[in-house]
């Protein structure tokens, strides 16, 4: 009776797991648009989520949902098993660090990180202890008399954190905190927030557009599109496997070339475009027959180049454009007869023609390449 | 300290240079200043230190003396000078009370692309000469006014609206209402509404986070407006003279009278002194409650003494 029932609700409905996240057909219309489009997805309690696209795919819209400052105009929206329905957001049990921080201009630092603990089960004797706890956490602790005005970037980011933090949520909501941040701050900053993260346990929903920081830091990634999610999955397996061409172009760069399908046989697809035939192992996501229009995905670390033509399967004759040194690799960028440029990297040992504008050949493995309908 | 030793000092030091070209650019304001409020203010200061010898004469420094403050310091300047307090103090709280819905309904729920509009409706009558517009509000008050039709035929009688202080205390607040809006605009159009929602998302219902952030953050708005109401309020006397008649005059009128009517300009420049030095305290009265409000917000957040904690990350 009681296994029965334990199967029942992880069918029926979402179990009270503190720090789950269940958004289920959520949409959002602004004007006549779709800003989220029947939107599911279902965050795990303690991971790290990234929402990562383009401006203007949803995903600080579905962020701002989640947080209580927009209300879904179709779906719901569970936070640790509770339906959020209209909940306003100083009802909601998650914090928010802003892009641009929002620290009140007219506290000091200890003011600001006080500020919510006031609306929380804390003792008036023990504020002083739990800002002192989260200013530590952050290593900001010496600065709690200053005013923020007086702090760099990289600080009141800290502080927004720490601000958030305080009041121990078990879902923190992070909307590009580091757009502001120069380069090798933000790289430092995102190890540590994933280390945070990795020993608070609370689970933290990242918002951003820059892939490389949702690779460093995410358990999973969310790519999201036109108010819908692409794809969603662990780094690897968003970077290895794209679902989508859309994906495949926005995580690391790629080579697209246009084509059709010639033959379609088991293990094995092969399609013509201009100037080369290439031949594909990896099965396509959506099922493709002969025909079909498709795009087909290269990684650039993939391209092997080599002087000379060659006319074989997977190789593509070019001429070679330019060779750029990017630290420990190199990109050589060629372009074929038709005028597609392909992009390839490799390792700086490697042997290469030197003189720009020779004849040469890229070419592939069967296993990198993938196959998406046009 | 030795280290320091041959090292030439810093050239930026605390002292800037005195440039004459530079300081040739604050001419023209110092100018303006001087021949349109220092010399006039001197004069006025000087006057009131004589007297008026003779029927034909406004004024003589023949005589030095500090008798016609005391002539000014009469019960009657007393009794309309407490009436204009009383009516300055009560318009500039209610252009307060007024203005900041306005201002805040402008600046925070108007859609932008309506602000200017909106903006334009509240000066457009400010940018009115200031006697026409009085004098409009003395129609709508009058006994044949459409107003007074509504209320005879609501069977109220006809209203004796005008010439009271009522009429002068609705004036005021008619004519110096913009100079409050637009300084409370100006602050809470500033005001990030990303602070309200990072207020919200720690927990705080929109009336404290109104309270906890708007408010504070507005405060500069706020002390702007009262002082530019209540300062040229104080001095007005074009309000009580097309609206008040002889029960709802005020200070200003005195003085314009004395030099105008009177042509006694030794008492009219005591009165004007006084009336000076009585918004200046009033100004400096407003400021310590300023301070002292600032002082009670600081010391209702002031939940977090980190006597303990920041020692020891100074120390760390």
């Amino acid at each position: 009776m009681t296994t029965l029932d334990v199967a029942t609700d992880t069918v029926t409905q979402a179990p009270v797991q503190p720090g789950r996240v269940l958004l289920s057909g959520v949409s959002k219309v602004y004007g006549k648009s779709y800003a989220v489009q029947n939107l599911d997805l279902d965050v795990r309690a303690g991971e790290f989520i990234s929402l990562l696209g383009p401006s203007g795919c949803g995903k600080t819209t579905t962020l701002r949902m989640i947080g209580g400052f927009e209300y879904p105009d179709e779906g719901t929206i569970s936070i640790s098993g509770a339906e959020m329905g209209q909940l306003p957001p100083h009802k909601r049990p998650v914090n928010t660090v802003f892009q641009a921080y929002a620290l009140f201009p007219h506290m000091s630092v200890a003011k600001n990180v006080a500020y919510g603990l006031r609306y929380a089960d804390v003792p008036k004797g023990a504020i002083a202890g739990r800002v002192g706890d989260a200013l530590a956490m952050v290593r900001m602790k010496h600065l709690a008399d200053r005013m923020p005005a007086q702090l760099s970037g990289g600080q009141q980011q800290r502080i927004a954190l720490a601000r958030a933090l305080v009041k121990r949520p078990s879902v923190l909501l992070l909307d590009e905190p580091m757009s502001a941040l120069d380069r090798k701050l933000r790289e430092e900053m995102q190890i540590e927030l994933k280390l945070l993260q990795q020993q608070l346990g609370t689970t933290f929903v990242f918002v951003t557009h820059d892939q490389e920081e949702a690779m460093t830091m995410s358990d999973r990634i969310a790519v999201m599109n036109h108010g819908r999610v692409e794809q969603i999955g662990s780094p690897a397996e968003v970077y290895d496997a794209p679902a989508t061409s859309y994906v495949a172009g926005f995580i690391g760069q790629q080579n697209f070339l246009t084509g059709s399908v010639t033959a379609a046989a088991a293990g094995t697809l092969t399609v013509a475009v201009p100037g080369a035939t290439l031949a594909s192992s990896v099965p396509a996501v959506t099922p493709v027959s002969v025909g079909d229009a498709v795009t087909v995905a290269v990684r650039p670390e993939n391209v092997t180049v080599t002087g000379g033509s060659s006319a074989a399967t997977n190789a593509i004759p070019a001429t070679l454009m330019g060779v750029s040194q990017l630290g420990s690799y190199l990109q050589v960028v060629t372009m074929t007869a038709e005028g597609v440029k392909i992009v390839a990297r490799t390792n700086r040992s490697v042997d290469l023609p030197t003189e720009l504008g020779v004849p040469v050949t890229c070419s592939w493995p069967a296993e990198a390449v993938r196959v998406y309908v046009a | 300290m030795t280290a320091d030793v041959g090292v030439a000092p810093l050239r930026r030091t605390g002292k800037r240079r005195w440039r004459w070209n530079v300081g040739m650019l604050a001419l023209p304001v110092g100018a303006w200043l001087v021949f349109f409020f220092i010399v006039p203010f001197g004069l006025i200061a000087w006057y009131s230190f004589g007297d008026k010898p003779s029927l034909y004469q406004t004024h003589s420094n023949e005589i030095l003396s500090l008798d016609r403050y005391f002539d000014a310091l009469d019960p009657t300047f007393l009794a309309i000078f407490g009436r204009t307090l009383n009516i300055a103090v009560t318009g500039t709280v209610i252009c307060l009370l007024v203005a900041f819905p306005i201002a805040y309904w402008m600046a925070v729920k108007l859609p932008a692309r309506f602000q200017g509009l909106v903006l334009g409706l509240v000066l457009v009558p400010y940018w009115t000469n200031f006697l026409v517009r009085t004098i409009g509000w003395r129609i709508t008050l009058s006994p044949e006014s459409f107003l007074a039709d509504i209320s005879r035929n609501l069977g109220f009688g006809t209203p004796d609206w005008l010439y009271t202080s009522g009429a002068v205390q609705l004036g005021v607040v008619y004519n110096y209402l913009p100079l409050m809006i637009l300084p409370l605009y100006v602050a809470l159009e500033r005001l990030d509404h990303r602070l309200l929602e990072a207020s919200r998302d720690l927990g705080a219902s929109a009336g404290e986070s109104f309270r906890r952030v708007t408010v504070p953050l507005s405060l500069p708005g706020i002390g702007a407006g009262l002082l530019l109401v209540f300062v040229p309020l104080m001095g007005d006397y074009i309000t009580p003279a097309v609206l008040g008649g002889a029960s709802g005059s005020m200070v200003g009128q005195m003085v314009a009278s004395q030099f105008q009517t009177a042509q006694n300009w030794a008492l009219g420049s005591a009165m004007a002194i006084v009336l000076m030095l009585a918004i200046a305290l009033a100004v400096i009265v407003f400021g310590l409650i300023f301070k002292v409000i600032g002082a009670l917000i600081a010391r209702s957040e002031r939940v977090t003494v980190l006597d303990d904690g920041v020692a020891e990350g100074r120390t760390a």
